[in-house]
């Protein structure tokens, strides 16, 4: 039963992703708990403190995997050290996080070791001996429950679909250090840069109100900016359907590609609830939302749901508003 | 240069909330309209490119060959089988690479994600596959001196992973690096008269994995949904608002 189970580790210039965490969670539903069977991989450049600092954590057995061409992460090269590392022993299930790094190699080291690939995988469902992994598809509205036919499965795992593991006193795993050889392909990482686009106006706004593709046109935009207008302090949101649309820029944008928010209030009006947003909002107090369709995901995850149509919905909101308050706050 | 573009068939959005229902309407995946426009302004920038467009599917799937031919790809390929159900992303990758094996493309390009599966794998498949390098979620790129590109990668919280990748390559395409453009006339009518190539699947590969269920997860509201007329609901809201000291 031993090394069942690997993990993946997400991780850059030393900082643990608490993803990871996420990870080993999923695996260790995926084992009824038996730690042993789990293993976790640190690729990169000395990287030993970070596999003590996560094996401290979870009390689990990690492997930090080095070599000097996975100082950054490069997809060939982080999936080269990986093949050669799983040949000698090819783990039942591979669980890396469905970030912006892990889906991007997760599917060449399926092709690699000849695995199955499943990604964005959110829930674990297991009958008769049989595990089925459980995707969203059509924007989320349904989910599909997949079954892996090859001994080997590589898995991403959903941010945010399992509580992170958190700290297990008590425990102690072992540590390894191994070097790996490493082809680095065709493909060189020159560097991870911020974007021009910068978000900080909205990480630090107490209220955010938030416009999706559904104001259907730029010009609804007033709408959006006479909600904010009923707020002291407010800053605007937006999906990101509404940057593509070059309404809003990009540094308006929230979510998982965009600003990681936590208000005392969000405000979303018009947005579907696509995950890749609302991952971006678990911090968030409480949540409004106004969509004119009732079966909008985002009112699985709101407060205070307002099922109308948001053309109609807020002239009257702000008429009552100033009925009630007389003028606008700001 | 040679370009081939991957577009996808995907039902409507809108038009899938019930997994026993087929879907009544389809269209081009819309990252793939993304991809498509890339190919097309690279075409505008540099002489003598051809943009080649494909879909792996039933018969359907011809009509977004069509309108990929519609906007301005230069040919168009389909990749027939006859089966409803969906391949799967190594299924398609390996019907798609063995396509494109001798045919010299300079680059492939696919969306970032289909609006219908969302498994983000079939671009990083089809590289893979065919041994070429590759880079997901691509936010821009620029042809660089011999067969090197460089490529700029959206990443988690607004960073981006800057590279530089061999041509021949694959790139999957983010939203928003263009504006993709509506089908001319000259284009459409261009487009009536062009045939589509067509090359059988006979064996499909081997699905690695399957799906054994789709179901509906159900909308359970997780808050109050507020009740009455439009206008009761606004003052409910503003009540609520002020009660939480947030007005
Ligand atoms: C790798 C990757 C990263 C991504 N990162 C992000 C991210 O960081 N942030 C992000 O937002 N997205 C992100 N996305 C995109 C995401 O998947 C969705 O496509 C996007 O969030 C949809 O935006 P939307 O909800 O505004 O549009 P839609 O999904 O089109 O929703 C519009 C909504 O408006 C409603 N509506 C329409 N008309 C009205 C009306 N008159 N009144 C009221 N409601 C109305 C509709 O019912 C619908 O629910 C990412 C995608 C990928 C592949
Ligand atoms: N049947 C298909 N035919 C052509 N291209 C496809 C097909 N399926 C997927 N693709 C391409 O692969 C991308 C990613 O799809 P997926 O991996 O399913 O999320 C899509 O945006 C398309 O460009």
């Amino acid at each position: 039963m031993r090394n069942k189970i690997a993990v993946i580790a997400q991780h850059a210039d030393n900082r643990i992703d608490p993803v990871t965490y996420e990870a080993v969670s999923c695996a260790l539903e995926l084992c009824a708990g038996e730690t042993s069977c789990i293993q976790i991989i640190v690729p990169g450049d000395r990287v030993e403190k970070v596999a003590q600092e996560i094996s401290g954590e979870t009390g689990i057995d990690t492997i930090a995997l080095e070599n000097e061409l996975l100082k950054i992460y490069n997809a060939e090269a982080y999936t080269s050290a990986l093949v050669t590392f799983f040949r000698q022993r090819a783990p039942g299930y591979i669980l890396i996080p469905h970030t912006s790094v892990g889906y991007d190699f997760a599917p060449l080291l399926a092709i690699k070791l000849e695995a199955s690939c499943i990604t964005a995988v959110k829930q674990v469902n297991g009958s008769d001996g049989t595990t089925a992994f459980v995707h969203e598809v059509f924007d989320g509205r349904l989910y599909a429950e997949v079954v892996s036919k090859t001994k080997t499965t590589v898995i991403t795992i959903q941010p945010g679909a399992w509580e992170p593991l958190g700290r297990q006193p008590g425990k102690s795993g072992i540590v390894e250090t191994r070097n790996v050889t490493v082809n680095p392909g065709k493909t060189r990482t020159i560097a991870f840069r911020q974007s021009d686009y910068q978000g900080a106006a909205l990480a630090n706004s107490e209220v955010i109100v938030s416009a999706g593709r559904g104001i259907g046109k730029k010009e609804n935009l007033s709408l959006i900016y006479e909600v904010a207008k009923l707020f002291p302090r407010s800053a605007l949101g937006c999906s990101r359907a509404v940057c593509d649309a070059g309404w809003l820029e990009y540094s308006h944008q929230v979510g998982i590609t965009g600003s990681t928010v936590s208000p005392k209030l969000y405000f979303a009006i018009g947005i579907s609830g696509a995950v890749q947003h609302i991952t971006g909002i678990k911090g968030a107090q409480v949540i409004v939302a106004v969509n004119s369709d009732p079966a909008a995901r985002f009112f699985t995850i709101a407060d205070y749901c307002i099922v109308e149509d948001l053309t109609q919905f807020i002239p009257t909101l702000v008429e009552e508003f100033k009925k009630k308050y007389g003028s606008f706050s700001k | 240069m040679k370009i081939l573009v991957c577009v996808k068939q995907v039902s409507v959005p809108g038009t899938y909330p019930a997994a026993d229902k087929p879907p009544p309407g389809f269209r081009i995946n819309s990252y793939d309209e993304y991809a498509l426009e890339e190919a097309l302004l690279l075409k505008e920038r540099i002489e003598k490119t051809t943009v080649h467009a494909v879909s792996a599917g039933p018969e359907r799937v011809t009509a977004v060959i069509k309108r990929a031919m519609e906007m301005g790809a230069d040919q168009g390929m389909h990749i027939r089988y006859e089966q409803e159900e969906q391949l799967t992303p190594y299924q398609v990758a390996t019907l798609i690479a063995s396509y494109a094996r001798d045919r010299q493309y300079d680059i492939i390009l696919t969306g970032v994600m289909a609006d219908d599966d969302m498994q983000m794998q079939t671009g990083q498949m089809i590289a893979g596959i065919l041994g070429y390098p590759y880079a997901s979620s691509v936010v821009s790129h620029e042809i660089r001196e011999g067969r090197t590109m460089y490529v700029e990668r959206e990443c988690d919280a607004r960073q981006r992973q800057c590279l530089e990748i061999e041509m021949p390559c694959v790139l999957t395409i983010q939203s928003g690096i263009n504006r993709p453009r509506y089908p001319s006339l000259s284009n459409i009518l261009r487009a009536k008269q062009q045939k589509i190539e067509s090359i059988n699947a006979l064996d499909l590969p081997e699905a690695r994995e399957t799906e054994v269920r789709l179901f509906s997860p159900g909308i359970k509201p997780k808050g109050t949904i507020l009740q009455g007329t439009r206008r009761e609901k606004a003052v409910q809201l503003l009540e609520i608002l002020h009660e939480k000291a947030l007005l």
